[in-house]
Order: structure tokens, then C-alpha cells, then sequence
């Protein structure tokens, strides 16, 4: 492996970390300004990085590590990625002057890459990425010289956790928000991206990160920094960044021209190359000063006072009420659970169970504070569980096990009331609900003391066979007679017939036989599997 | 201290009030219409089209029909009137949440003096049903803060329930306050619904016909004893066959209650309820 493809593997992974988290860390974001923008100017910081490595054809590592410096310097964008390219350029000055990466090169790293981010800085504010990489820096420093790179990236890690959940503490913007500092947890991310890629040991486990404080400023299933907008939004309006390119620029100069038109500037870079940041009412007229200097390139300028308002919306918005995920398979039986109020429908079921992430992943995406889950499976419910413990917000999991129980589960469901109440009201619903499945043996075996042949129709009635035969109608019949037999009065039937030489309504007519007193309600439900499910209640 | 009677009382109401017939035929009943529109048509409520010609239009009419309040002249001319003859008016109104109807009223009588214009808080043959209970005590005489504090405090002690055939008319109409959520017409779901401090809002969810009216008695016997004096109506808006079962349950389950009248809704409740509605009321005194 080259130097640049090692280069190449290390930001892909640390933008891989960073994509993940960039909503989140979007969402964290009140200091210096509650712009919500923080984990996308990171992302475009980094992938700017990595489109300038995959473009370029250094290949020793000095090169390649001017190529990252300058590219990250290039792309960097908002205050937090001003910081960043710092912490690269740093990071690289040193590495791209040194025979090889070990520990003592990381050590001196960390360190340089600590010092250019407090320069870039003229008025250093702890509880923010400054903290965090200052604190790293001298954490890698106790590790000893001797020892494995690991120790030194397990170090780094654990430190950087530790460091990002003090930032609170440090800063009274976020203790008041409830949150930590989005730059300094998006620093974290990016780091542990980087480690990911660099060691296949798995004994460096990533920690978990404690970014929302239970008792910040939200309160009652609001995102805690939803509040944090309006009164501390930056004075000035326009977010300014540019790149300004020439020969024997003046730094101290464009710094002290910057800083008379407003606030969060950063200058930094060299005297060919420098990347102007500044919050300022007059983007015109910075640009016209830089602009006698040297050519200017990468201009953008953003609305924040639009930008806080998009963020406090989004904010808003999504907190509100209660929302479902339910697990369903089948086009008719996500529609049916979308039409009850359902949020979210994951695709799965018998034989094909989704996993928590993607549960986790629906969960998450729901415009909702509060959440219940259905897994309508028995084999799902765990599953569901364990999805449930990883959210940051209440899932409340009502142990559904069929698709027919769970929408019986979702006439109880109420989005103005919380998950507590709704799962105790859909709990309830549910334990009045019997699940019946037809389906087909795959082999000849004997169930429940009944033999069945491969191929015939099976009839169960919560899980247990209660019918089986060669004719569909006739094994359907049974199950409702069964369900007749207690007084039943609704039943719903989630019919899949395709390929079956029967049609529903001559199920309909074999229903309203068997459960002359009951409301039978037929619904196309597209399942895998089973032709027929029944709820019955 | 005048005791207020038939004689000297007049009650008025407007058309939301969904009465049984000939309740406005009396002496000391007095009816100020809301206006039903389909296009550029204007009905006025109750008077220009009876409940059967409204649904039959509303089958057939390419447009929606909205409506609109009675006009504080309307009012001011109706109360003008009634005071030549009686020396007291009490005017009752459908809930302000609704209808800008109270307000209007409610305006006028503030310039003129023993007019007394009431928010119930609710809508349709409750109010009909309150005024027979008014008229019952000016029948035998009864002193003017006791019948104001009878009409003030109506609503604490009335209910109205019913079922729509689909949410739909509600949710066009705007007047589903926080029913909003619920979900109809699929798996066989009844929404079961109230007016509840002065707005529609969701009684109860539950799936099948027999359950939905289960609720409705469930409703009856939460809010009242089997001692108590209960009184009832039922309205319906082209539903009048889901009356009998409501009927038959709820007096099996108060057999003591008196129900006083059915009625057909008048157009303004139907625009907004759509056909199929059906709706018990009671009052406990």
C-alpha cells in the first residue's frame, strides 16, 4: 500500500464516521452560532480532503501529507471546519516530516495539530474542539514512546470521549442547551473514523457518546437544542468563507481588517494560500479588501439568521406526539398499517426478520418524541427490544406476534398521548386478539399429533395446529368455526392468493357461514407465505 | 321578585339546535337560521329546506355546501321583536369553537337590557332538549337566577355522542378539533365521538358495530346514576334506522332515563356531520 492509498483508506473511513453522524451533530450545534450546520461543514471539510487525495499522484508520504494539508485548508468550510483543516495541517506537517508513523510521530502530532487549532484561534473559548484536541494531544503524550500505535489511538479515543462530554461543563451555552459542543463531538467522530480504518483490532471499541443531557433545556420529548436558537443567534447575518490565493499574503493584515467586520473570523494558512472565515454583515466588503491582495476563490456566503431558522423548524417539528413502527411484510399490509397511523413500516416477517439496525434506523427517522414499535413476529420481538435500547428517545415495544394482532394494536394507538400510555393501550387491545395462519407444510411430519403430508394446508391457531387437509376453503372454515366457537366478533382477514384456485369471495361467503354473528372484514395484505391470516377478536 | 314564566319569557335558538318537529311553532320560541350555501344558492336553515330535500340535494349538488352565521341584525331584529310581548329573552347558541354564531348574539344583547344570549357548548338536539327542560320549569314558574343558573351549568351535565359513517364531512368542515387523529372506515373502525367543552373530539376508537354502540351505552352509564333523572333525544342525518338499537340499549341500560324526542338533523349540522351520522343526547338533572 502507497502512502496515498493509506491516506485514502484512513479519510474515506473518517468521512464514512462523519456522514453517519452529520444530522446528529447538525442537531447538537448552538455554539457560536445555532446554525445547525456544523456536521455538513465537517462532511465537505473531509470529502474535500479525500476527492483531493483520490485526484492527486503523490505517492511518498511528505507529499501526500502536503496533499491532505492543503486540501483540507482548500475545503474547509463554517468555523468548525476552519478548525479542522488546522488540526490536519498540523497533523500532517509532522507526519510528511518523518520516516515513518509510530508512536513517538503521533505523539508529536497530536501535539502540533493541538497547537495550529489554538493559533488559528485568537480568543481560545474551552468547551469546544479546541478542548478536545488540547486534551488528546495530552493524553497520547503519557503513552509510552515503546509502546503499539493501538495504545496511543485507544488513548486518543477514550480521552476524546471523556473531553467531549465535559464540554458542557465548560461552556454555558451547552450546559444550558443540554448538549455537548457539535464540533468537538464531530472531531470525535472523525478521529474514531480514523482509527476504524487504520486498525482491524477490534479491541479499540468505540465508545459511546453521551450527547444529550436527559436534563437540558428541552424537556417533555423536545430536542434539547431546539430551544437554543433565537436569543443567541450570531448579531451578524451572513456567513462568510473564502480562499485567497497570491504570493507573500499578509496574514496579520486580512486578520486585523476580518476582525472590524465581525465576529467568529478565523484567518489561517500561509503566505501563498489563506482561508478567511468571518460572520459579517458585509460579505462585499471583506471580498473587496482580500480581493486587492490576491485572487480569491471558494467564495460562499450563507444566510444564518435563514440557516437558525431551518434548524429551529426542524427541530420543532420532529418532537412532537408519539409515532409506530411497525414490521410488516407485504404491499397491502404496509399500506394498511401506513392508513392506521403507522410512521414507519420495516419490510420482515417469518423467515425474514430485520435487524436492529434497521428498526433502529426507522426509529429514528420518525418526526415523533416517543415511540412504539410492533414486531408482529415472535421472532422479531427481540429484536425490537434491542432496537428500543439503542434510541436515544423512549421506544416503548408492544410484543405483537402477528400482523393481524398488530393492527388491532393500532386501532388503540393515539399519537397525542405518550409511548407509555399508548403501549399499555395497545397491550391491552392485543391480548383480546387470537392469530390464525394457513400456510403449507414443507415436509411430511407430524405436528401437534396430527400427521400432515408435504404440501397440504395447515391451520394454526397461536401457533398451534388446529386443522390441516388438501383444500384451502376447507381448513379455513375450520379455523373460523374454531374461532366461532368463542363468540367472536370481528375478524379480519389479510389475504396473499396468489396461484391459489380460490377467490376471496368465496372465502367471504365460507366466513360468513362459519361466523354468522361476527363483522368480517377482507384485505388484500400480500404476505409471503401464509394465503391467509385471520385475526380474530 | 318577577317569576319568569311562558307568558313572560320568550327562548330563542338557532337552527343547529336540530329540533323535533313543530318546536318552533310555539308561542316563546323563537328560530334564527344559519344559511346553508351550494354555490351561489343560499338556504337558510331549517326554513327554505327541510332535512330530506337537504340530503337529497347533497347527493346530487357537483359542489359542497358550506355555511354561514346569522347576522347580528338578524339577532337584534328577532330579540326587537320578542321584547314587544315578553319581558325576558334567553338565547342559546351552538359552542363558539364551531360557529361565530354566540358572538353575533352575544354582541347584540349587550346593548339591550333582559336579553341573556348563552354558549352551550355544545350542538345540535341537546339544545333543543335543554329548552324543554326550560320550558317545563317557566311552566310552573321559576325565578330568573335559578333558570340562568340552570342554562349556565347545562354543559357540565350533558352529553352528546354519535357515530359518523366517515370522517370525512368533519374533516372538511374544519370542525374535528382533536378527533383529528382518528382513523375511519378501514377494518371495520367506528369512530366513536363527543362534544366535549365546546368542541368535537374523539370518545372512543373501536373496531365493529356492536362495540361502537357498547360505547355509547358505556358512555350513558359513566355519566349517570341509575336514580338520577336522566333525560334524552336522538338525532340522526339520514340514519334514522341506527336509532332504534341506540334507543332499545339505552333504556335497557337506564330503564328510569326519559327520552323526550327524535330528530332529523337540520342542514348546517349535516353539512358538517355528512349522512350516516347518528347521536344520542342526555342531560342529567
Amino acid at each position: 500500500m502507497t502512502a496515498r492509498e493509506g491516506a485514502l483508506a484512513l479519510v474515506a473511513g473518517g468521512l464514512d464516521a462523519l456522514e453517519a453522524e452529520r444530522d446528529h451533530i447538525n442537531d447538537l450545534n448552538v455554539y457560536p452560532v445555532p446554525d445547525g450546520d456544523t456536521g455538513t461543514n465537517l462532511c465537505l471539510t473531509v470529502r474535500a480532503m479525500l476527492e483531493a487525495l483520490e485526484r492527486a499522484s503523490a505517492t511518498d508520504v511528505a507529499e501526500v501529507a502536503a496533499e491532505a494539508a492543503k486540501a483540507s485548508l482548500m475545503g474547509a468550510r463554517g468555523n468548525s471546519g476552519v478548525i479542522l483543516s488546522q488540526i490536519v495541517r498540523g497533523a500532517c506537517d509532522v507526519i510528511g516530516a518523518s520516516a515513518a508513523l509510530d508512536t513517538p510521530t503521533a505523539q508529536t502530532a497530536f501535539a502540533e495539530a493541538a497547537a495550529a487549532a489554538y493559533r488559528a484561534v485568537k480568543q481560545p473559548v474551552e468547551g469546544t474542539m479546541l478542548t478536545v484536541v488540547r486534551e488528546i494531544a495530552a493524553a497520547v503524550a503519557a503513552v509510552p514512546p515503546g509502546a503499539p500505535l493501538s495504545d496511543l489511538a485507544r488513548a486518543a479515543v477514550q480521552t476524546g470521549k471523556e473531553a467531549v462530554e465535559r464540554t458542557p461543563e465548560q461552556l454555558e451555552v451547552l450546559r444550558r442547551a443540554g448538549v455537548v459542543d457539535a464540533g468537538g463531538y464531530g472531531l470525535l467522530v472523525f478521529l474514531e473514523g480514523l482509527v476504524e480504518a487504520g486498525f482491524s483490532d477490534a479491541t479499540i471499541a468505540r465508545p459511546t457518546v453521551r450527547t444529550v443531557r436527559d436534563d437540558g433545556g428541552g424537556g417533555g420529548g423536545r430536542h434539547p437544542a431546539a430551544g437554543a436558537a433565537a436569543g443567541e443567534s450570531s448579531r451578524y447575518r451572513y456567513c462568510t468563507s473564502f480562499l485567497l490565493t497570491g504570493a507573500g499574503l499578509d496574514r496579520a493584515d486580512l486578520e486585523r481588517f476580518v476582525a472590524g467586520q465581525g465576529d467568529s473570523w478565523l484567518v489561517v494558512g500561509d503566505e501563498s494560500m489563506l482561508k478567511v472565515h468571518v460572520h459579517t454583515d458585509h460579505p462585499g466588503t471583506v471580498l473587496g479588501y482580500a480581493s486587492a491582495q490576491g485572487s480569491i476563490d471558494a467564495v460562499e456566503v450563507n444566510d444564518m439568521h435563514e440557516q437558525v431558522r431551518e434548524r429551529s423548524d426542524r427541530l420543532s417539528r420532529r418532537i412532537e406526539g408519539t409515532g409506530v413502527v411497525a414490521v410488516a411484510a407485504g404491499e397491502g399490509n404496509r399500506a394498511l398499517f401506513l392508513e392506521l397511523g403507522c410512521g414507519a413500516v420495516v419490510d420482515g416477517g417469518q423467515s425474514m426478520n430485520p435487524s436492529a439496525a434497521q428498526i433502529l434506523a426507522a426509529v429514528e427517522g420518525l418526526e415523533a418524541a416517543e415511540v412504539v414499535v410492533l414486531p408482529n413476529n415472535r421472532n422479531v420481538v427481540l429484536t425490537a427490544e434491542q432496537a428500543a435500547g439503542m434510541s436515544e428517545r423512549r421506544v416503548e415495544v408492544v410484543p405483537t406476534v402477528s400482523m393481524p394482532a398488530g393492527l388491532s394494536a393500532m386501532v388503540a394507538f393515539d399519537p397525542g398521548r405518550d409511548a407509555g400510555v399508548n403501549a399499555a393501550a395497545m397491550g391491552e387491545a392485543v391480548t383480546h386478539v387470537r392469530s390464525a395462519e394457513l400456510t403449507f407444510a414443507v415436509r411430511d411430519s407430524e405436528i401437534d399429533g396430527v400427521a400432515v403430508r408435504r404440501g397440504q394446508v395447515l391451520g394454526l391457531v397461536d401457533d398451534r395446529l388446529v386443522a390441516s387437509g388438501d383444500d384451502l376453503r376447507a381448513v379455513f372454515a375450520s379455523i373460523l368455526s374454531e374461532f366461532a366457537r368463542s363468540e367472536t366478533e370481528i375478524v379480519t382477514v389479510l389475504t396473499s392468493l396468489n396461484g391459489e384456485r380460490v377467490s376471496v369471495a368465496e372465502l367471504e361467503a365460507v366466513a360468513h357461514d362459519a361466523c354468522p354473528e361476527a363483522e368480517v372484514e377482507f384485505r388484500e395484505g400480500g404476505q409471503p407465505l401464509y394465503p391467509i391470516l385471520v385475526g380474530a377478536e | 321578585m318577577t317569576l319568569l314564566t311562558l307568558e313572560n319569557t320568550a327562548i330563542v335558538a338557532d337552527s343547529t339546535c336540530d329540533p323535533p318537529k313543530g318546536f318552533f311553532d310555539r308561542d316563546g320560541v323563537a328560530l334564527v337560521p344559519l344559511k346553508v350555501h351550494f354555490g351561489d344558492e343560499t338556504y337558510r336553515d331549517l326554513i327554505d329546506m327541510s332535512p330530506l330535500e337537504f340530503f337529497a340535494k347533497l347527493q346530487t349538488s357537483p359542489v359542497m355546501p358550506t355555511t354561514s352565521q346569522p347576522t347580528a341584525a338578524e339577532f337584534e331584529a328577532c330579540y326587537r321583536r320578542l321584547r314587544e310581548r315578553y319581558e325576558y329573552v334567553f338565547s342559546l347558541h351552538l359552542s363558539k369553537h364551531l360557529s361565530g354564531t354566540y358572538e353575533a348574539a352575544a354582541g347584540v344583547a349587550e346593548t339591550m337590557t333582559n336579553v341573556f344570549v348563552y354558549d352551550t357548548r355544545m350542538v345540535s338536539s341537546i339544545i333543543a332538549l335543554v329548552i324543554e327542560r326550560m320550558r317545563a320549569r317557566l311552566e310552573r314558574g321559576v325565578e330568573l337566577d335559578e333558570l340562568r343558573s340552570f342554562v349556565a351549568g347545562c354543559h357540565e351535565r350533558a352529553g352528546v355522542v354519535f357515530q359518523v359513517a366517515t370522517l370525512e364531512y368533519l374533516r372538511r368542515g374544519g370542525r374535528i378539533g382533536r378527533a383529528s387523529a382518528m382513523v375511519g372506515s378501514i377494518l371495520g373502525i367506528r369512530p366513536v365521538l363527543q362534544v366535549k367543552d365546546g368542541y368535537v373530539d374523539a370518545y372512543a376508537k373501536v373496531r365493529g358495530e356492536k362495540r361502537a354502540l357498547a360505547t355509547m351505552v358505556e358512555y350513558l352509564e359513566q355519566r349517570s346514576g341509575p336514580d338520577d333523572d336522566v333525560y334524552l333525544c336522538f338525532f340522526h342525518a339520514d340514519a334514522a334506522e341506527a336509532l332504534p338499537p341506540l334507543r332499545e340499549r339505552l333504556l335497557a341500560a337506564r330503564p328510569r332515563a326519559k327520552a323526550l324526542f327524535e330528530s332529523e338533523v337540520g342542514a348546517v349540522v349535516g353539512t358538517h356531520a355528512g349522512p350516516g351520522t347518528f347521536a344520542f343526547c342526555m342531560l342529567v338533572e
